[in-house]
């Protein structure tokens, strides 16, 4: 009779020893629940939030934003701003022409004409009060200016790959716009990219007629391209371009 | 198992009291119980094991390009709204809470939902757009401050499945709407807060409901019932299966709470099939169904799904509406007897619509071309595994306002041409780029575009035609001691004898000469003659190189009849080449994919824009010029029968031996598209590249309105007043002067000028270029 016993207590304590785990824990982190669709934002705003404990009776949908965002904060970039040069672009026809009710703010006849984002009508230009003092950058475009801050801020913390991928996304934005340009071969050399960091530059060229301060900084930028690529001869061209371009 | 049969040696003799027929029955019911403990142990391991790992694979999600939104950016209300609507944005008179937009004449207020993107998160944030023609003319928050960029959310636009696969968008039961899970719990498991897994009295009430004749709306099992048979077990229908299904479901309340069973519920339980994609889950059935994220959805939503639960094939609201509503409404008539809503709010809820998507719509259409395009250009990168396990995040460049127009323009103009002998048998294919980006936004592979099958944008290779011109001319004009644009060719019938001994003699489409034309009127005009003379100048290889330095990587034998295009490419070689032309010489890599974030949003990989200088932006500006003269003067003049003159557009037609293949490839400042008409079988067609392809080109080009081709004149490009007539140097106010574009150095030296007159008007072929040109 005992025998019969001892498989059956074995048994027991097996099944007793596999239940005693706490109603409601559990046993092991759970990694399928952390692939919610939650990149749209949910009222907790984590992604790895897993514990529900909570009474389900007080579900409630609340939207709350979380404080400490990335939002686009528009500020005048600390370093990187190396040139001066004031925003007067090559003359490039505005879009298409459709009389539009921009309206009254001062402009000037100088277009900032990037390609597609041009103005509905009367391209806005630099407010005449702004052209003095303020670096290049801030002359800038609203969302480009906002973007390449973004993109400083983020080659700050060390974050190339974000820095680069915020870049892209200014030149998608004006993709005629040699600072942004110029900003991506910057990216590119800090990656360690010395021959797309040259392409950028020279591409920015082809859109900064006018702009010498420009031209001289990407044709630095070229130089030290061309140098970092064993090329010290081109390097020396270029650095007399940077030259004669101011 | 084995062990009960083991021999015995009693210790102690049987107690006296007890029957031998007794202890045996007693015995055999211990070993009843061991086996079912053993049993347990088995089934209580299954529970764990598959509910504590990953639950479930998540196909990798592809996304459209996010809309970007700022002050000053071309994008029509009329567009913005659709996109809008693709994201399942509401329509309210106010907007409040994500997901919800207010259009007010030209200013649309909405709330954007926020997304993770590869650099960084974009908030949630109330947002006013005011439009003005077809450009966003200011950006602001709803208190009136300014802001510079917002990007809403990205459409998803399909997935990476495997055949037969479960798909679904997972969901933490804190995103639920309101109502859902007591929808849920009043409707399919009233007991489930209070029960053990199974629930005798609900099985009970649903035998005597069912039995009585009542209202079905009782099932006999619970959630976690019905849970454990979906996760675990198959759909095998016995008294086992029954049995095995209660205790595993019993074992399961053991270990979870809950919220935790529920919420596993909510994203195990199946709601609809989509061809062999099965749709699992509320998460995914809410976009698959309102286009919706389901935070967002409302009581009469909410309803629906769940009602859909029971039946999901039966209650299909898109298959079986009036099902469907019938079925939604007596889920709200439960809602109001449970007290779950009040009588007002369930009748206000049953005068709503199903509001599920409809077929055709953005938000429920498929774009199978694009997918296949990213498809092939992860699986580089990726294990199939990795792409339809691991709920990969995949962000593109895919525009679908762009896709949509894209499609329409194909379906118009079949449906214009339909006239045509054979045109029913014609197919089509579809690039659309950004050359300014090197991105890929638009595809279509086939003329049915949601078929999925051949796509031909990515594997159809044709011969070319005079598609290939360009880089002819290209050649010569790197040469600018050789050639300008005002060079003289002949336009003369003549024949080589090839390498293989082949004597070839080309022909001019028209089958004759026209003397002695200038350099760009040879493209303009698609002269053969010329262009074949050219050709056979400058040296078929150099053409070759040329074209390889276009970033057209397909090797071509140096035939002199690859001149004229006798060499086959494929739609998107051709959109490579043509970029190249387009973005001032730089060449791009295609791209589809920007980059890709794990499932948990954190980045995994970019596809980074790259850019190689190939041509010298002098050369390349003359070719544009050549090029926008095929618009205005040439084979492509038609589209200034629709469009307007001030959009400057180059492009070039290209048409096969026989009208096998009918070609366009062109582009304005911000868009290029190459389309291709042709059949599967190689036969003729009744198109050439203008009458075929170039009137879908130009259908989109309608629809998209791109802006302008303006490429910056590079610092040794001059422009110099030249004759009309004789190409030499002449002057601004001499009658039939016409400014071109030359090298510096290669223009024609300046002729006197001509006294008092203005140039005359109306004599020469080439008056248009003043009005262009002003």
């Amino acid at each position: 009779m005992n025998k019969w016993l001892i498989p059956a207590v074995a048994a027991v304590a097996l099944l007793s020893g596999c239940s005693t785990v706490q109603r409601g824990s559990i046993p092991v982190e759970d990694s399928g629940t952390a692939v919610s669709n939650s990149e749209r934002i949910s009222a907790n705003g984590g992604f790895r939030k897993t514990t529900v404990k909570r009474p389900v009776q007080a579900q409630t949908q609340t939207q709350a934003i979380p404080q400490g965002d990335t939002g686009v904060v528009v500020m005048v970039p600390g370093g990187g701003a190396v040139t001066s040069a004031p925003i007067s672009t090559s003359p490039i026809t505005p879009g298409p022409i459709t009389p539009g009710p921009i309206d009254t703010s001062p402009v000037q006849s100088a277009p900032i004409n990037q390609g597609s984002y041009s103005m509905p009508s009367t391209p806005s230009g630099i407010p005449s009060a702004s052209a003095g003092g303020l670096s290049a950058d801030e002359q800038l475009d609203g969302p480009v200016l906002a973007l390449l801050t973004t993109a400083q801020q983020q080659q700050a913390s060390g974050d190339l790959n974000g820095a680069s991928s915020s870049l892209e996304r200014a030149q998608r934005v004006a993709p005629r716009e040699p600072q942004v340009l110029y900003r991506l071969a910057q990216v590119r050399m800090a990656q360690g990219d010395a021959a797309q960091a040259e392409q950028f530059a020279r591409r920015g060229l082809t859109f900064a007629n006018g702009r010498p301060d420009l031209q001289a900084s990407l044709w630095e930028l070229i130089a030290q391209a061309r140098e970092k690529q064993g090329d010290s001869s081109g390097a020396t061209l270029a650095r007399q371009k940077a030259k004669v371009s101011l | 198992m084995t062990r009960t049969r083991s021999p015995r040696t009693p210790k102690k003799p049987p107690s006296r009291g007890l029957h031998p027929w007794l202890g045996w029955a007693l015995k055999l019911s211990l070993v009843g119980l061991v086996v079912l403990a053993g049993f347990a142990v088995y089934l209580d391991a299954i529970v764990q094991e598959k509910f504590s790992g990953k639950r479930w694979t998540i196909p990798a999600k592809v996304y459209a390009r996010p809309l970007e939104l700022f002050t000053g950016q071309k994008l029509s209300k009329e567009d913005f709204l659709t996109e809008l609507d693709a994201l399942g944005y509401r329509r309210e008179s106010v907007s409040n809470g994500p997901g919800a937009a207010s259009v007010n004449g030209n200013t649309v207020d909405l709330n954007t939902r926020g997304f993770q993107f590869y650099e960084g998160l974009e908030k949630p944030q109330p947002v006013r757009v005011r439009f003005s023609g077809d450009y966003v003319a200011e950006l602001s928050a709803t208190n009136g401050s300014k802001l510079s960029v917002v990007r809403l959310e990205p459409l998803m636009i399909g997935g990476i499945y495997p055949k037969n696969l479960e798909d679904r968008i997972l969901i933490k039961i804190d995103q639920v709407p309101p109502y859902l899970l007591e929808t849920l719990v009043a409707v399919e498991d009233r007991d489930f807060y209070s029960h053990w897994g199974v629930s005798p009295k609900s099985i009970a009430r649903a035998v005597w409901v069912n039995t009585s004749g009542g209202k079905m709306t009782q099932g006999g099992s619970t959630l976690t019932q019905q849970l454990v048979k979906n996760f675990y077990l198959t759909s095998e229908r016995s008294l086992t299966r029954k049995l095995t299904e209660a205790m595993m479901a019993m074992l399961l309340e053991l270990h979870y709470d809950k919220p935790e069973i529920l919420e596993a519920y909510l994203n195990e339980v199946f709601v609809g099939q989509d061809g062999q994609r099965a749709v699992h889950g509320f998460g995914l059935a809410s976009q698959f169904f309102f286009g919706q994220p389901l935070s967002e959805l409302k009581l009469h939503q909410v309803a629906l799904l769940v009602g859909m639960v029971k039946g999901p094939s039966y209650y299909n609201p898109r298959r079986n509406p009036e099902r469907a509503l019938e079925r939604r409404n007596l889920v709200l008539d439960v809602l109001q007897e449970q007290g779950v809503a009040t009588a007002e709010q369930v009748e206000a809820a049953k005068k709503m619509p199903l509001g599920v998507t409809t077929r055709g719509k953005l938000a429920d259409s498929s774009f199978p071309g694009f997918i296949d395009l990213v498809k092939r250009q992860l699986r580089e990168d990726y294990r199939d595994e990795d792409l339809t396990e691991e709920g990969l995040r995949i962000f593109t460049s895919f525009d679908p306002i762009l896709q949509m127009k894209a499609e329409a323009s194909v379906n118009d103009t079949f449906k214009r041409l339909s006239g045509r002998k054979g045109s029913d048998d014609v197919e089509a294919a579809m690039v659309v780029t950004n050359p300014e980006t090197g991105e890929v936004q638009a595809m279509i592979g086939s003329r049915q575009a949601s078929f999925a099958g051949f796509n031909r944008a990515l594997d159809a290779v044709r011969p070319i035609g005079s598609l290939i011109k360009p880089a002819v001319y290209l050649t010569a004009l790197e040469k600018p001691t050789q050639y300008t644009l005002t060079s003289w060719l002949s336009d003369e019938s003549f024949s080589v004898k090839g390498a293989d001994g082949q004597v070839w003699k080309p022909q001019n489409y028209d089958r004759r000469s026209h003397g002695t034309v200038f350099l760009y009127q040879g493209l303009a005009h698609s002269y053969n003659l010329s262009t074949a003379r050219l050709g056979l100048a400058v040296g078929v290889p150099n053409v070759l190189k040329t074209l390889a330095r276009l970033g057209v990587t397909r090797e071509f034998p140096a035939f002199p009849s690859m001149l004229l295009g006798a060499g086959g490419m494929t739609p998107i070689e051709v959109a490579t080449m043509y970029q190249t032309l387009a973005n001032g010489g730089f060449n791009t890599p295609m791209r589809g994919i920007r980059s890709v974030l794990t499932a948990e949003g954190e980045p995994l990989k970019r596809y980074p824009f790259q850019i190689e200088q190939r041509f010298d932006p002098a050369s390349i500006y003359l070719i544009q010029s050549a090029m926008q003269r095929v618009m205005r003067e040439g084979t492509g003049s038609s589209v200034y029968n629709v469009l307007p003159k001030t959009l400057t557009l180059a492009g070039k037609t290209g048409t096969s031996n026989d009208s096998r293949d009918s070609w366009f490839a062109g582009f304005s400042q911000d868009l290029l598209a190459v389309v291709w008409l042709g059949r599967d079988d190689n036969g003729k067609t009744p198109f050439t590249g203008a009458t075929g392809a170039l009137q879908v080109w130009t259908s989109f080009m309608r629809k998209a309105d791109p802006l302008p081709l303006d490429m910056p004149q590079p610092d040794n490009v001059v422009q110099a007043w030249v004759d009309s007539h004789t190409g030499q140097g002449s002057d601004a106010n001499c009658p039939g002067a016409v400014q071109m574009p030359y090298i510096r150095g290669s223009e024609p030296p300046p002729g006197a000028a001509c006294g008092g007159e203005g140039p005359a008007s109306g004599e020469t072929v080439m008056d248009w270029v003043k009005g262009w040109m002003n």
